[in-house]
């Protein structure tokens, strides 16, 4: 109990400093649920693999939740040995992603993207090591992280095409899927991702291309989209219209935000580290990494 | 010359349930009853047990014959043969149910608190909200939206016959909540200004889709036509094992209330009183076993009834 408390004031502390960067607290979640699973374990219960609420539970459990009072000693060596499970499994997902690349890219293909994603390059570059196909960047302005991405897969020797955000809708037609990686996903399947995602998903759907995310779990956060603002990170205008623009910036308001969100109609796919999942499965995916009561840290 | 007697004491005590206590849901009134109705009975075997249960639930569907009551029915019934598998000594098995009935009707008294708690944040500061005759979950959740110090207005259909959503927008204005009542073919011309539907629930079904007071399959339509969400608010306990294709899979016996099913000569003559929303037009239902996509629903049916 207090183990636990002392986790979640630090999960708290640190979620505040910077709202935006989810995955803090998705990996302070899923320690809370190592410590329960642990507990449960040691207290004598069952694998009781569904820790949730039910309706199952709801009918047959004896009484309210159970409070994880009783101290044993074997606890800490076990939660440790399990977040060191965790961190193994942590520093492998891009590989596990990228093993997956075979099944999804095949010869002769037209794939677009982005951006730069470090978990779709690896998934583009194993692809090349057997398959040959192009590749569309789009360059993602005000930042052009697509420069980068366009210059790491070239080197690799795919052939790679940069364009601006403006031509996505018009270069559509041509590309056969759409593979992007993302910043969060949210419990509904939605995504929270680089400015000018939404637009590309848009584009994807009106021509009826498929829209494939890599993402590993640990991206998976059991937020909803409540407050349409809450999710946003602002950052400085000057990559919009800069400072040397000095009398136009007196007259008019200038907004840089940084992500944009995608609803969940619009994902065909999601590949991460354990597999493909439709986004109307997130949910299943939810219950398995995380507790119910942890939803709110 | 016993059960006649228990079973008309069944229906007075589901009747002075709702009488004394107008803010209980119709199922909970159903289980409370069901488990006086277990408490009193003089059965000495699991398959007698179960047969009176059955005719008690059947009575109960005779005077109320709304999915919630049918449901609840269900559930409890479900909740006697899953306590029954676990002992096979019938008096301590009887035992265990009624000490577990109340532990249930505890939970259940609690979800629309626990519903609130988890519904009011996606009201924003400044929403307006559109809702459908009369619902006391969604009422509490709009009391806690209140409790939160956020601002919003809220639009209520009429809901014809019954003048429910009248007796919705009475209540609001207690809550001091700016309340506006719109016939219910003017859903359509208010569905611009509106920024989110937020109805009840009757019942949920195995698909996801929920049964609900005429008229709620218009506003989903049109939510769905102007990009609006469309949220529902239901308790657990309402989740019931039908799986409507259309709205004429509906089964007659709740669509029609107990006693025009009892007197009419032909059914077709008569309006329902619900109708059927598929899942596609519903994007969140906020139940007491968390915040769901309508996929989530049958997973949690199944769980319970495998």
């Amino acid at each position: 109990g207090e183990l636990m408390d002392l986790i979640r004031t630090e999960g708290q502390r640190m979620t505040a400093a910077q709202p935006s960067e989810t995955t803090v607290g998705n990996m302070v979640r899923r320690v809370l649920k190592v410590i329960r699973e642990e507990y449960g374990r040691l207290h004598g219960r069952s694998e009781e693999s569904d820790q949730q609420e039910s309706l199952h539970k709801l009918l047959t459990s004896g009484g309210l939740s159970e409070d994880f009072r009783t101290p044993y000693p074997s606890l800490r060596a076990n939660v440790i040995e399990a977040i060191n499970e965790m961190l193994i499994e942590l520093e492998g997902t891009t590989d596990n992603i990228a093993m997956q690349a075979l099944e999804h890219i095949h010869s002769n293909e037209v794939i677009m993207t982005i951006g730069y994603s470090r978990t779709v390059e690896a998934f583009l570059k194993e692809a090349a090591r057997k398959r040959k196909f192009q590749v569309i960047v789009a360059e993602c302005a005000p930042f052009c992280q697509g420069h980068e991405m366009a210059v790491r897969l070239s080197k690799e020797g795919i052939e790679t095409t940069v364009m601006s955000d403006a031509a996505i809708f018009a270069v559509m037609s041509r590309v056969n899927k759409v593979i992007i990686g993302t910043k969060t996903i949210l419990a509904n399947g939605a995504l929270i991702a680089v400015s000018g995602t939404h637009t590309l998903a848009l584009a994807a759907k009106h021509h009826s291309t498929p829209l494939i995310v890599c993402a590993p779990m640990f991206k998976l956060s059991p937020q909803f989209p409540n407050e349409e603002d809450s999710f946003h990170k602002f950052v400085s205008p000057q990559e919009v219209l800069p400072f040397t623009e000095g009398e136009i910036l007196a007259k008019i308001n200038v907004h840089c935000p940084v992500f944009d969100y995608v609803p969940p109609e619009l994902i065909t796919l999601f590949i991460s580290n354990i597999g493909g999942n439709a986004p109307s499965y997130i949910y299943r995916l939810m219950s398995e990494l995380y507790h119910p009561d942890d939803y709110e840290l | 010359p016993d059960a006649p007697r228990c079973l008309s004491d069944l229906i007075e005590t589901f009747r002075a349930q709702l009488r004394d206590d107008p803010d209980v849901a119709s199922a909970v009134a159903a289980i409370r009853a069901l488990l006086g109705f277990l408490k009193q009975d003089r059965g000495e075997t699991i398959q007698g047990l179960r047969n009176s249960l059955r005719d008690a639930i059947d009575t109960l569907s005779r005077v109320d014959s709304s999915v919630a009551v049918s449901s609840g029915g269900e559930l409890f019934l479900r909740f006697i043969s899953l306590t029954s598998l676990e002992y096979s000594d019938y008096s301590k098995c009887k035992e265990i149910m009624i000490e577990r009935g109340e532990i249930f009707l505890t939970k259940v008294s609690l979800s629309r608190n626990k519903i609130a708690k988890l519904c009011h944040p996606f009201i924003r500061d400044g929403a307006r909200i559109l809702t459908h005759a009369y619902s006391r979950v969604v009422l509490r959740v709009l009391e806690a939206a209140v409790e939160a110090k956020k601002r919003f207005s809220v639009y209520v259909t009429e809901s014809q016959p019954d003048e429910a959503g009248q007796k919705m927008a009475k209540a609001l204005r207690k809550l001091n909540i700016p309340v506006t009542v719109i016939l219910d073919a003017a859903v359509g011309y208010i569905m611009e200004k509106v920024d989110l539907v937020l109805v009840g629930a009757e019942g949920v079904v195995e698909s996801g889709g929920i049964i609900n007071k005429i008229g709620t399959n218009q506003i989903a339509v049109c939510a769905k036509a102007q990009n609006k969400p469309f949220y529902v608010v239901a308790e657990s306990f309402k989740f019931v094992r039908l799986f409507p294709l259309n709205q004429q899979d509906v089964p007659d016996r709740f669509k029609y209330k107990a006693d025009t099913l009892k007197t009419s000569q032909n059914l077709k003559e008569e309006h329902p009183w619900i109708d059927y929303t598929s899942p596609s037009l519903i994007t969140l239902l906020f139940t007491d076993l968390g915040v769901l996509t309508p996929s989530a629903v049958s997973d949690e049916l199944i769980k319970l009834y495998l």
